[in-house]
């Protein structure tokens, strides 16, 4: 019998690479741009490089970059005493660790001085084969509770620079959330910007209002088209400042609407939707009223799009919620 | 008393077992690429003595009260960690072919959903051996027979719950508590000494208030043999440094450092040729 032939290490290793398509960083580029620009900046990492897209920013600015090994809570303390020493740390990991394995040092060693420590978390939500240990289901409910940190949810990798600009914007500690490109897309990406505190009315409709944050923006426009074929003229509101939120363009859009639905990548529990809930309740305002989430449940590893579809979170979810509130309007 | 249906000790059955479970590796990554292939290959002779040799659990009764305990800390590991199982006989070999599938149980991250013989959903680094020291101690208080052994990942011990635990377990000096590191000295970023070095790791260990065992972790003649010292060391946990090499068993993967390697289909192939004709 003859023996298999056997590969050199080489050739796989060229079969590897030849595997690896490249996704454009949009936020690790942006984060390279603006150390460039402001010495201050300094980036790290809990063994997270490429996913976090930081690999970049370690290869061109290395003195300026810790990979601090697998040790979030570790991490934010180091974070902590490089921003009472005059510098400005992003810290990366996924959310779930960059939230609930270092909130304790969150909240002593970033929040309570105020100091500009920026967490930016990739994997949010349920979106992940990854299980149950890397969902980030109840982020967003814990970070907002957090006094003087700021929360941003952007839609997509079109807003990644501005969520660095945004970072930068705030003299203090912000948690951003960040949902890479599964495979390379199609086109190039255009920038977009967001701001703290403003909400974006991406698509403008008068029967009923969805506000949505992170990858639910997507699912909400084409909750949005599907309802236009049938008569229904939603507005989308891409809220990706969780916190602060635009109450403005809540209670503006709850006025000439009449109904709202909140779709979120996240848990229904203490996420988007229970903030939208806070600005209408403290506004006295009574309407229609449904929150798309993870309904207090948790979930389990599997593609994005079986995920979103089997936890109710996908676009013909958000319709259902919309005809609900349409429904109910007076 | 499920003790006849395990150990064996035949050191070429069990040689045997691990090849056969490495291809078992190779073939449940090859259809995706997802899975950790180089740390599955590298940790086989581990699995293979843990579940073929040492742990007193029964397939038939996997809620056995007086069970030994496998803790899988680095939940990650799963191609090999389901192969062992299924081999063993907790659940049907077939079902290995819905490795990372939607919807099925076998997720890339070992979650107790599968049932009891996963002791503890251990996705997020660091926080078995800390259950494990819990459930030792449990025993140690109802005075039961049971032994908790943790496959725990040198990257993983960058956590600092590892090391609370490590100090507790050594001064509690928890005798049935038997700590397996798969010491590949690779993280995701490459070599573990160009991040965060564990060096010197015995030595950190034994001040701790171990017995430490520092063996080549791809022997199975000294697995075996760091198991029964430490199965007979009274009065203090058991530390066994199993030095592995990731992608052992497959020439053109031997070392190479690639934590999350999307396994390409020609590389595959060969190794599931090279694996199977090892097998013959």
């Amino acid at each position: 019998m003859s023996r298999a032939h056997q590969l050199e290490k080489f050739e796989a290793a060229d079969f590897i690479n030849r595997t690896h398509k490249p996704i454009p960083r949009s936020y690790g580029d942006a984060l390279l741009a603006a150390a460039k620009k402001d010495q201050r900046i300094v980036a790290l990492t809990a063994d997270l490089a490429t996913p976090t897209e930081t690999d970049i920013f370690r290869d061109e600015l290395p003195e300026r970059y810790h990979n601090v090994g697998i040790a979030e809570a570790n991490m934010i303390g180091l974070a902590s005493g490089m921003a009472r020493a005059g510098e400005i740390p992003f810290v990366h990991t996924f959310c779930s660790f960059a939230t609930k394995r270092c909130y304790d040092q969150i909240t002593m060693q970033a929040a309570y001085p105020n100091l500009p420590v920026k967490i930016v978390g990739f994997l949010p939500g349920v979106a992940t084969l990854l299980g149950v240990s890397h969902q980030a289901i109840e982020d967003v409910a814990i970070m907002r509770a957090i006094p003087n940190l700021m929360v941003f949810d952007p839609s997509g990798p079109e807003y990644h620079a501005s969520a660095v600009d945004a970072a930068l914007a705030h003299d203090g500690p912000v948690y951003i959330r960040l949902k890479r490109p599964e495979t390379p897309p199609e086109n190039d990406i255009v920038p977009k910007e967001f701001r703290k505190g403003e909400g974006i009315l991406a698509r403008n409709g008068g029967d009923l209002t969805i506000i949505a944050a992170g990858l639910s923006v997507t699912e909400a426009l084409a909750a949005a088209d599907r309802l236009a074929a049938d008569g229904v003229e939603a507005s989308v509101v891409d809220m990706a400042s969780i916190k602060p939120l635009d109450a403005d363009l809540v209670i503006d859009r709850a006025k000439a609407t009449g109904a709202i639905v909140t779709a979120e990548n996240h848990s229904v529990i203490g996420g988007l939707g229970s903030a939208v809930a806070e600005v209408l309740c403290d506004a006295g305002i009574g309407l229609p009223f449904r929150r798309v989430g993870l309904a207090d449940r948790f979930a389990e590893g599997g593609s994005t799009p079986y995920l979103m579809k089997k936890y109710g979170l996908d676009s013909t979810a958000i319709i259902k919620a919309a005809r609900d509130v349409f429904g109910k309007k007076d | 008393m499920p003790q006849a249906d395990n150990p064996k000790r035949n050191l070429a059955e069990l040689e045997s077992i691990a090849a056969k479970l490495r291809l078992r590796v190779a073939e449940m990554v090859a259809p995706t690429g997802q899975g950790y292939v180089q740390q599955g290959l590298g940790s086989a002779d581990i699995f293979t003595a843990l579940y073929f040799a040492e742990a007193r659990v029964d397939p038939g009764n996997p809620d056995w009260e007086d069970r030994d305990r496998v803790f899988l800390t680095t939940a990650h590991n799963t191609a090999i960690f389901y192969a062992a199982l299924a081999e063993r006989g907790f659940f049907e070999t077939g079902r290995l072919s819905t490795y990372c599938e939607d919807g099925s149980p076998l997720e890339i991250n070992a979650s107790e959903r599968m049932g009891r013989f996963v002791e503890a959903t251990c996705g997020s680094l660091g926080q078995g051996l800390s259950v494990a020291v819990g459930a030792a101690l449990a025993a140690r208080r109802q005075g039961r027979p049971t032994r908790c052994y943790v496959v725990l990942g040198d990257g993983e011990m960058q956590e600092g719950q590892v090391w609370e635990a490590l100090m507790s377990a050594g001064a509690w000096g928890l005798d049935n508590l038997c700590v397996i590191l798969d010491f590949n000295e690779m993280q995701c970023e490459g070599h573990m000494d160009s991040v965060v070095s564990l060096r010197p790791v015995a030595d950190k260990l034994e001040s701790f208030g171990f017995a430490v065992y520092d063996i080549d972790g791809n022997d199975m003649a000294a697995i075996l043999n760091a198991l029964d010292a430490a199965r007979e060391t009274k009065g203090k946990p058991a530390f066994i440094n199993a030095r592995t090499l990731v992608g052992k068993g497959v020439p053109a993967l031997e070392g190479l450092m690639a934590h999350q390697l999307m396994f390409p289909a020609e590389v595959a192939e060969n190794a599931i040729a090279v694996l199977k004709e090892s097998l013959s």
